[in-house]
């Protein structure tokens, strides 16, 4: 086996036409004072190191990523995520091209979170064509199938997306976006064939007060028994952008989302710093979200964006709780602000990133109303590349 | 008997890389890089290498000399960014003349809205080729 591995590494090594097109490495430094994004205030720091390889064949590309991310302080939320795909590009014409990915991603957690390890299979395909030289319509489609480990997080999910944006000589450009999508929970309840979790999320460790009821049950479990349940969504988005040369660009967005049917089907969801969570996503909320974005092109060729968000967003199907976890009756609602700087710098074989955000989340659930930094440093290193064609 | 036919296998393989591996005609030469700025005349998707999708070539004036520049860029960016007609950019490339006298340039650094596209180092590799649109959602560090 060795022997095979062996051989199958000189022929990647020596053929340049098996040797990857492009071989990066990343490494990112994050500090939070909120890890998990409620008021249990609790600090950590994340190390995330990740690889990224891609090949050309024809007109497909193949491409792997990978992530490992260490956390301090928390060491059994540790996890790796792996990405594979494939992916073609075929114009229609010269004004239009319309593009495939299928790919899969594996979701591996340490432990305390290990409820969340998925395997999924996406699917996503977009069209793009100039309408006019000034002018160009996007249309998108993704479709995804997300097999948990806790199968109560099991889903089928899709999203259509419509976008048309339009540029003026003012350096003005203008974007609609019309979005829509469903998710479907395969089976949100517990059933004889689903172990109920063995803990509850470690956010909720310490926290206690009669929060949950029904011991040794999942937080998220609402049914007993029953069908698969689906949300729909809808939303509508604006952008309004400006360059002032070619090194300043402001930017003004828009969005406000609708819920058309269905509604969470657990009785809490959360999220938390850099881990994707099934309960927390664009299907859990209706709301809007404002947001400004500056980017500057500075001396020495540094790239620098000053970001302000503001959201308003209602989780229908989650009530609100006190600290003592009774229900105060009415839907839980989240108002967030949000400032971000982040600068990038590229030099010929790597690049710098740094990123700092500073979060102020009210909630009409009080365990949800916090503050958080968030600090992060990170390198990419472009190894390796096919050619020079 | 197996160890050489494993042998075998490996020469075939490398040879038929090297025969696959052949390069098209136009390279980036790093001793021809030059910077032109100057305003989007047209956008188009054209054919440009064998057995690879036609390229993302951008006409652009260049606003010193007057001059007019075929600037490729690799499909992905097709989809990875919007251009626009009228639109000022900031290319720097790598200058090849084809047989119809074109000016053309090999792109490796495009300045616009404020932020610089890497597209290649500055030996001429590309980077960020595959992957294409999965690449866009790339979270630089963490995102909200």
């Amino acid at each position: 086996m060795k022997k095979l591995a062996f051989l199958v590494l000189l022929i990647m090594i020596l053929n340049p036409s098996l040797m990857a097109d492009s071989f990066s490495l990343s490494l990112y430094q994050n500090m939070t004072d909120n890890l998990f994004q409620n008021s249990l205030v609790e600090s950590d720091q994340l190390s995330s190191l990740s690889f990224y390889v891609d090949k050309n064949l024809s007109r497909f590309s193949v491409f792997s990523e990978g992530t490992y991310s260490y956390l301090y302080n928390n060491p059994n939320l540790t996890y790796y995520l792996q990405d594979v795909g494939l992916d073609y590009l075929h114009p229609l014409n010269e004004k239009s091209a319309v593009y495939f990915s299928l790919g899969g991603r594996g979701a591996f957690y340490r432990s305390d979170f290990s409820d969340y390890n998925y395997l999924a299979v996406n699917f996503f395909t977009a069209f793009k064509s100039y309408t006019s030289p000034t002018s160009i319509i996007n249309v998108n489609y993704s479709l995804e199938y997300k097999n948990y480990k806790s199968s109560l997080f099991d889903s089928l999910s899709q999203a259509l997306l419509v976008s048309f944006d339009k540029y003026f000589q003012t350096r003005t450009t203008f974007k609609g976006e019309i979005s829509w999508g469903y998710k479907f929970f395969l089976h949100p309840f517990l059933s004889q064939q689903t172990p109920p979790m063995t803990d509850y999320p470690a956010s909720y460790k310490g926290r206690g007060k009669g929060r949950f009821t029904g011991g040794g049950y999942s937080p998220f479990i609402t049914k007993p028994d029953g069908d698969g349940q689906g949300i729909q969504v809808f939303s509508l988005s604006g952008l309004i952008a400006q360059g002032l040369g070619n090194k300043i660009g402001l930017n003004l967005t828009g969005m406000r989302q609708w819920t058309l049917s269905g509604e969470n089907p657990f009785t809490y969801i959360q999220e938390f710093y850099s881990v994707e969570n099934p309960s927390y996503d664009r299907f859990s909320w209706f709301g809007t979200q404002w947001g400004s974005q500056l980017t500057i092109l500075m001396p020495w060729n540094i790239q620098f964006k000053l970001g302000y968000t503001r959201t308003q967003k209602e989780f229908p199907g989650i009530e609100s709780l006190n600290l003592e976890g009774e229900s105060s009756g009415i839907t839980r609602e989240d108002r967030r602000k949000q400032v971000d700087l982040r600068a990038e710098k590229n030099f010929p074989r790597f690049s710098l990133y740094l990123s700092y955000y500073y979060i102020m989340n009210h909630s009409n659930d009080p365990f949800f109303e916090w503050t958080g930094h968030f600090f992060s440093v990170g390198i990419e290193w472009n190894f390796l590349s096919g050619g020079r064609k | 008997m197996r160890r050489r036919g494993q042998l075998y296998l490996v020469f075939i393989l490398i040879f038929s890389g090297l025969v696959l591996g052949q390069k098209t005609p136009h390279f980036y030469n790093v001793d021809k890089e030059i910077r032109v700025e100057g305003p989007i005349q047209e956008i188009n998707m054209e054919p440009r290498y064998v057995d690879t999708s036609p390229f993302l070539i951008i006409k652009l004036k260049d606003t010193k000399t007057q001059q007019m520049y075929n600037i490729e860029l690799s499909p992905v960016w097709f989809f990875e960014q919007n251009f626009y007609k009228g639109e000022v950019l900031v290319v720097v490339g790598s200058l090849y003349v084809s047989g119809d006298n074109n000016l053309n340039i090999i792109a490796r650094e495009v300045r616009f809205r404020g932020e610089t596209l890497i597209l290649r180092d500055k030996h001429g590799f590309p980077n960020w080729r595959g992957g294409k649109m999965k690449r866009q959602g790339r979270k630089k560090g963490k995102e909200f």
